[in-house]
């Protein structure tokens, strides 16, 4: 049985994605205590991928045909937590219904990973290592002494040795627990690794929608590259699925990026962004939108929108996106022509009269920019309203 | 009270960089009272989750520097 908390996953490929010497060590190091009996102390900031290194481990490992049950410590009070970790008999307490496994025997043969166990109250500190060192456990309310054949891995966002010394975890337990330490490195530690997640992210999310990944603006590498990823790669992964989401333009720029990314990255030196950016889509041709689309009950006697040219300067530290010219202005001139057909409801003799130009040219220009379709569904709703 | 504009316009220097390498950039129009309206220009004008992120964030930004911020408007 696998236990597992919605949303707080970072997949599998994620974690092994990671191309920085820094994840190697760490692959190298998980393939060599794999087949290991020991107890695992993973420490990793939040969305580092504890629970996914937890998981790798357990696949590789002999114990692989048999349980792997997740359990985060920092979800019970410390009354339940001892009742989910050890388990209850009937009548232990109000509630208490009928007999209940704990995780631990969920968990026989196979594996438990105890995440957040920097977060388990000291009371319930003495009742684990007892546990850890008898190989048993017993149902709260229960008499019977239950012997369990699992192993153990914990995972922590602090430092336990730090917590030792403050006296907030103990120490007999700490020791108990890091026989096989695993230290997973924060993205900001290995920015190598920021473009090669992306790709991997982007690719999967827009898969979902089956389109291809757009072309990634300058702007945005730089912008990832900057931010220092508090929530790691699981906050990269929550970036690239709101892009994923919202980016309708044909290309990932700026606008697709949340501001707190942008503000944070903001603060930030300029970094070169890694060019081992290979598998990352490069910039090629520029679909961005134009005019904002117009409201359908727009009076045709409205000009469209004319934006305003940007010449910006670029600041120093970054290269300007490539812009083609000629893509830009069919972008504007096909922008132009659904605004035309939009407003006079898909009628071309109007809409040619409206821009200027003769009603055959229009039909030229519709196939040209390739809105034979939007022109076709224009005039059908006209008909239809 | 009025907000000084140099103090709204620090705020969106520090993100003008990215906009402007990317062809576009953020204008302020006006600071009325406690509130100020911005126009995003070039190529993420036209994109309606540019507008978004950028209303969102500029506004939070903004009130933290100046707290008694009221109001952003995007044009």
């Amino acid at each position: 049985m696998t236990s597992q908390i919605p949303g707080n996953i970072v997949t599998m490929e994620s974690l092994v994605v990671g191309k920085s010497a820094r994840m190697k060590a760490v692959f190298e190091y998980l393939r060599v205590i794999g087949n290991s009996e020991s107890t695992v102390l993973i420490t990793g900031e939040s969305g580092t991928g504890k629970e996914v290194t937890a998981t790798l481990i357990h696949q590789n490992s002999r114990r692989r045909h048999h349980p792997f049950v997740a359990v985060s410590c920092a979800l019970f009070t410390e009354t339940l937590i001892e009742s989910e970790l050890f388990g209850h008999e009937r009548g232990a307490f109000t509630g208490a219904i009928k007999d209940r496994p704990g995780r631990f025997e969920m968990a026989e043969g196979g594996t438990i990973f105890l995440d957040d166990i920097d977060d388990v109250p000291l009371g319930m500190q003495v009742k684990l290592l007892r546990v850890l060192q008898n190989r048993t456990v017993e149902r709260v309310g229960g008499t019977r002494t239950i012997p369990i054949n699992v192993r153990v891995i914990a995972g922590t966002k602090r430092d336990l040795r730090q917590m030792v010394a403050e006296g907030k975890f103990r120490e007999d337990l700490y020791y108990r627990l890091n026989v096989l330490p695993v230290a997973l490195p924060p993205l900001r530690e290995r920015p190598e690794d920021i473009p090669v997640l992306m790709d991997h992210f982007l690719r999967r999310f827009f898969r979902r929608k089956n389109e291809d990944v757009p072309p990634i603006s300058d702007a945005v590498m730089q912008a990832f590259a900057r931010y220092n990823w508090p929530g790691n790669v699981r906050e990269l992964e929550n970036a690239c699925e709101r892009i994923a989401q919202t980016c309708a333009c044909g290309a990932i720029r700026i606008g697709c990026v949340s501001a707190a990314i942008l503000f944070g990255a903001a603060g930030q030196p300029p970094r070169s962004v890694p060019t081992t950016a290979a598998e990352v889509t490069p910039i090629a041709p520029v679909r961005a939108t134009l005019p904002a689309p117009l409201d359908d009950a727009a009076p045709p006697a409205v000009a469209p929108p004319v934006p305003t040219p940007v010449f910006a300067t670029v600041p120093a530290g970054m290269t300007p996106s490539p812009i083609s010219l000629d893509d830009r202005v069919r972008e504007f001139e096909s922008s132009l022509i659904r605004w035309a057909l939009r407003v006079t409801h898909g009628n071309k003799s109007r809409a040619a009269a409206l821009l200027q130009i003769k009603r055959s040219t229009l039909g030229d220009r519709i196939v040209r920019c390739g809105l034979n379709e939007a022109a076709a569904e224009t005039s059908t709703e006209a008909k239809a309203v | 009270m009025t907000i000084e504009k140099e103090r709204i316009q620090a705020v969106l220097d520090r993100v003008r960089p990215f906009l402007q390498a990317d062809g576009g950039d953020i204008e302020l129009v006006a600071v009325e009272g406690r509130s100020a309206s911005v126009r995003l220009t070039g190529m993420c004008a036209g994109c309606p989750a540019a507008h978004m992120t950028l209303h969102d964030g500029i506004e939070a930004a903004i009130r933290v520097e100046i707290p008694e911020f009221d109001t952003l408007q995007v044009a």
